[in-house]
Formats: C-alpha cells, structure tokens, sequence
C-alpha cells in the first residue's frame, strides 16, 4: 500500500507542472481573499472583537452607569480579587473535578461500548443511529429529564433507592449526591458520541496486526491493552480534547438542574461568571472569571495535546 | 479473526448481543421516561406510574394553550434556519478560497480558526452583550442568528475545505475553458462534488442552533423572543415545575431535530468522526 502511493507520488511530483502566469494567480489569490472576506469579517465581529474586549475589560476599572457603563482605567484589581475569592476558588475546583471525573467515565464507558459494537454482526447500523439521539437532544431538556427522575417526591431514581434500602437521600439538594447526579445526566447524554468516535476509530485500525498478535498466542486482554490502545491513542485524544473543552464551559446542566447549588456546590466557572455579569453587573470581575475560563482552557488542550503527543488538527497538505 | 464465527444458539446469544442490549436499554430508558411522563394524564406526572394510563393528549394543549410553546418554537426555527443557510452559503465561499485558491496565509487562517472554534461561549456573552444593548439588538432574531453564523462558521469551513480538496483539478478547468466565470464553476461543478460536506455542515450546524442555551438565555430574554430552551427552562414558577408539560414541549422540540439527525446519520458520524480520520 506504502509502496503503491509512494510510487503514484512521485509520478504527480514527476510531472511538470502546469505553467500559471503571474498574473491570474494574482487574480485568483484576490478573488479567494474576497470570496472567504464575508465569513471572515462575521467570525471576526463575533468572536475576536469581543475576545479581546473581554480581556480588556477584566484589566479595567468597569463602572457601570446609568445607560452604559464606562471603563476607569488599567487595573489588576479584578484578578486579584479572583485569586482570593472562595467563589471562585470552588467553581475552579467544581469544574475541573467535574470535567476530570466526567471524561475519564465517558471516555471507559465509551471505548467499551465502541468495543462491543465493533463485534456486532447485524444492527450496527440501528445501533449508531439510537446513539446519536442523546448527543442532539436539548441539553436543557436532559436536565429538566434527569430533575424529574431525581425528584424527591415522585422521582423514578428515589423510588429505585428506596427499594434498595437506601432511604430517600435529597438527590439534588444535598452536595454530593447533586454533584453524582449531575454527572450521571452529563454521561448518559455524552458518552455515545465518545463511543462513535472512538468506534471509527477502531474500524480503521489495521486488520494484520492483529492476525500478528494471534499468531503469537497473545490474549484478548494483552492484545487490547498492548495492541489495539496504542493503536488507538489519536483517536482517543481527540475525544478527551472535545470533551474536556465542553465540560469545562460547563452551563446548561447545573443552572437549569440545580443553578448552581445547593449553595455553591455545582457552581461552574461559567455559572459564576454569568451571575457575576448579569446579575450583579459585577462586569469587571465577571470579565476576569470568562476570561480566566478562556485561558484555562487553552491550557486544558495543549496538556491533553502534551499528554497524547498526538497532532490533532493537523494536515498534510 | 477478531470477530469468531458464532454458530448454533450462540448466534443470538452471547456476550455482544447481551452488551448491546444493555447499552441500547442504557440510552433508551431515560428517553422512555421523556416520552411515556409526557403523555400521561397531568395528575398522573407526579406518580412514578410506568405507562401512561390513560394515554392523555393535554399536556401538548397545556404546552401551545398554557404556555407559548409555539412562539418558542418559531423563534428557534427562524433563528436556526437563517443561520444555517447563512453558515452554508458564507461557509462554502470562504470554504473554497481556502482549499483551492492561491492564497498567501491561508494556512494560518485556518488554524486561528481552529483556535476560535476552542474558545467557550462565556468568553464572549459580555462585550456581545453590551454592544447588542448599544445598538438595540436585544431580543432580535439577529441577536442571537449572527453569533451562531459566526460560532458555527469555523467548523463548516474546515468541513467544507476538506472536500473541496478532494475535488480533481481537471473538472475546475474544463469549466473554466467552457467559458464559466469563478461563481459559475463554484456553483455548478465544485458545489455538487462538495454535496456531502454541505450535509455535514449544515446538520451540525442546525444541531448547535437549536439546542444552544447561553446566547440565547443572555440576548433574547423577552417572551417573544425566547427560543426553545430558554422557554423551556423557564416553564412554571419557582415552586411547582409543570414537567407533563415540559416534556410534552421537549418531544415536539426532539422530533424534528430527531429526524434529520436520522435522515443525514451517515453525515453526522462523519462529521463526528473527521477529526478522528484525519488526525
């Protein structure tokens, strides 16, 4: 195979190019400028501008005033009330515990449920499809779902521990619990796409290594653990990135479920900050928690890039 | 080798199978909840009876009478619809400058728009916020249609440039010595071949409209403006959660997007899965 493309390679690289004057690749280089110009200018208005007056404003002094507000100067102020705030101190912990916990769960779950449905003879295709039903639902909706089933008085979950003897535990009023059961929504509506990807990934492995590793008398449980892992560690890369990327902007789930509580226990970063910006009209240090969120994120993604070593993202042209 | 010929009984039952089932009972139970709680006598909602008996229509009535599930509903397919044929549209323009243009730089562009696609929604919600005050775009369809164009717009470009690099130089040309202007040969010889990735963006791109939550919860909070899962969410007081009619909403809010995610299945996995191809 290696050798076939190789070949095909250095026929196309062989032949001369087609001489292309100057000119209409001037032209041409215009016109691409000016075709890509009104995504370019939309993406620009909406996403860099603000971007960067995020973190223009968590450096400022915000005053808000009667119809506006007004910026009062440089200022680290917003930051370091950050820093020594608790509120913020827990949302961190909440969401990086949160995201950890939940990406680690999704992404066993999901490699075994890929692993199963790579063995599956007939229905694959039905499979696939009932899989995709989670990953489009409403987010808002699964958690006005799970609230329901959680429900102290009349909820399916309650009814299911008390049968098991465990009493009637206030699920979404009581940290802990709250915080599993947040969790348990979070990995009922996710894990199905970490198993798609990592299910077309295992598709795509090569069928001779494995022949190889049987021929050698290796066991189901080292070929996985040795062949098929190793194998696969692009493909998982690529989910733990997705995934640690939406958990951490975390939202939807805690603020309809249980908006951040009871007290601050399922407070997100992001529930913070749009509390700070929108109730409290706290926009300088909401600024500094969005843009720290931000930031905090990039990091996320170079050390999951770090940790698999994998290029995801980039293409030979 | 893998996978063993199973023979006899062990055909149907085995461990796979047994796997399977579990898995599907995994997804589709929570969903059962959702549909059979939604069709149950309003009273009944608050009981943990399994099937709906009697089978009961009037927590859909309670839903477009009750409530204005209904304008919520048109608000989202307004906001979505426009900015999917919008994300379409800007999305292959600029999908094919960057795969098939000779353009300086386009390679970092690109990437800065990988790193865009990165960033969260929370990042952005204040200056947007304030500016959209500034000039009075609060509650407005274009509030909430021109962010998610622009959120929406990176992912279907990378989508839509990766087709239109697999499209042979040839058929471009023969176009253009045809006599066909640039427009002319996007529309009728690069955008046919690209067909497959405009499915893709677009049923990503309809996906992320439609369930988003936060734009739409900070921009358009005004009834007549609240797309579905802001209304949703907002559904009865503070003290009594009316979930028969919640759940009558969300099937009507799940079907159709339900649908097209079944119809367009084989795009959305490789939507889902291009990274995975390609990494």
């Amino acid at each position: 195979m290696t050798a076939v493309s190789s070949a095909s390679d250095l026929v196309t690289t062989a032949a001369p190019p087609v001489p292309r004057p100057d000119i209409n690749r001037k032209r041409l280089a215009r016109m691409g400028w000016g075709f890509s110009a009104p995504a370019l200018i939309v993406i620009a208005a909406v996403t860099i501008f603000p971007i960067v007056y995020s973190v223009v404003m968590s450096l400022n002094t915000v005053t808000v005033t009667g119809n506006g507000f007004s910026l009062d100067g440089f200022t680290f102020s917003n930051y370091n009330l950050l820093v020594h705030s608790s509120l913020w101190r827990s949302a961190l912990f909440f969401t990086v515990y949160y995201t950890v916990v939940t990406v680690i769960v999704e992404l066993v779950l999901g490699t075994c449920i890929a692993l199963v449905l790579e063995r599956l003879v007939a229905g694959r295709g039905w499979m696939m499809a009932l899989l995709l039903i989670p990953w489009s639902m409403i987010t808002v909706i699964n958690a006005e779902l799970w609230a329901y089933i959680y429900n102290g008085t009349y909820g399916v979950a309650d009814s299911i521990l008390n049968a098991f003897g465990l009493g009637h535990p206030v699920i979404l009023g009581t940290p802990t619990p709250a915080i599993i059961g947040l969790m348990i929504a979070d990995i009922w509506k996710t894990t199905p796409f970490v198993a798609i990807i990592v299910l077309a990934g295992l598709v795509m492995l090569p069928g001779d290594v494995y022949e190889a590793a049987e021929m050698d008398g290796a066991s189901g449980w080292y070929t996985f653990w040795h062949v098929t892992l190793p194998l696969l560690r692009p493909t998982i890369a690529l989910a733990v990135m997705f995934r640690v990327l939406q958990a951490f902007g975390l939202f939807d789930l805690p603020y309809v479920m249980t908006n951040g509580g009871p007290g601050t226990a399922t407070q997100s970063l992001s529930i913070l900050a749009f509390h700070a910006l929108f109730q409290n009209l706290a926009f300088g240090p909401g600024a500094a928690v969005a843009t720290s969120t931000a930031l905090l994120v990039l990091l996320g993604c170079l050390a999951t890039l770090r940790v698999f070593r994998a290029q995801v993202g980039q293409e030979g042209n | 080798m893998r996978n063993r010929k199973r023979v006899g009984w062990h055909r149907y039952v085995n461990g796979v199978v047994l796997a399977t089932i579990v898995t599907a009972l995994f997804v589709i139970l929570p969903l059962y909840w959702l549909i059979a709680s939604s069709f149950k006598a309003p009273l009944d909602v608050g009981t943990t009876q399994l099937f709906p008996n009697p089978i009961s229509g009037a927590n859909y009535s309670q839903a477009f009478k009750g409530y204005d599930f209904g304008i919520y509903f048109r608000n989202s397919l307004i906001v979505t619809i426009v900015a999917t044929a919008l994300v379409l549209i800007l999305g292959t323009m600029a999908g094919y400058a960057l795969g098939r243009l000779p353009m300086r730089g386009k390679f970092t562009t690109l990437v800065i728009l990988l790193m865009i696609s990165v960033f969260p929604e929370v990042a952005v919600i204040a200056p947007l916020f304030l500016l959209m005050k500034e000039i009075g775009w609060l509650n407005s369809y274009q509030a909430l249609i021109l962010p998610y164009t622009a959120f929406n717009l990176p992912f279907a470009i990378w989508i839509l440039r990766n087709y239109m690099l697999g499209i042979p130089k040839e058929m471009e040309e023969t176009g253009r010595i045809d006599g066909a202007g640039p427009l002319r040969t996007v529309w009728s010889i690069v955008l046919p071949q690209a067909l497959p990735g405009l499915f893709t963006a677009g049923i990503f791109c309809f996906t992320a409209c439609w369930t988003e939550f936060l734009m739409a919860l900070t921009f358009n909070d005004a009834n007549n403006f609240r797309t579905i899962p802001v209304g949703i969410s907002d559904f009865g007081g503070n003290f009594q959660v009316p979930y028969g009619t919640i759940f009558a909403a969300s099937v009507v809010a799940v079907v159709p997007i339900g649908i097209l995610v079944f119809i367009f299945r084989k795009f959305v996995i490789s939507g889902l899965t291009s990274g995975a191809v390609k990494g």
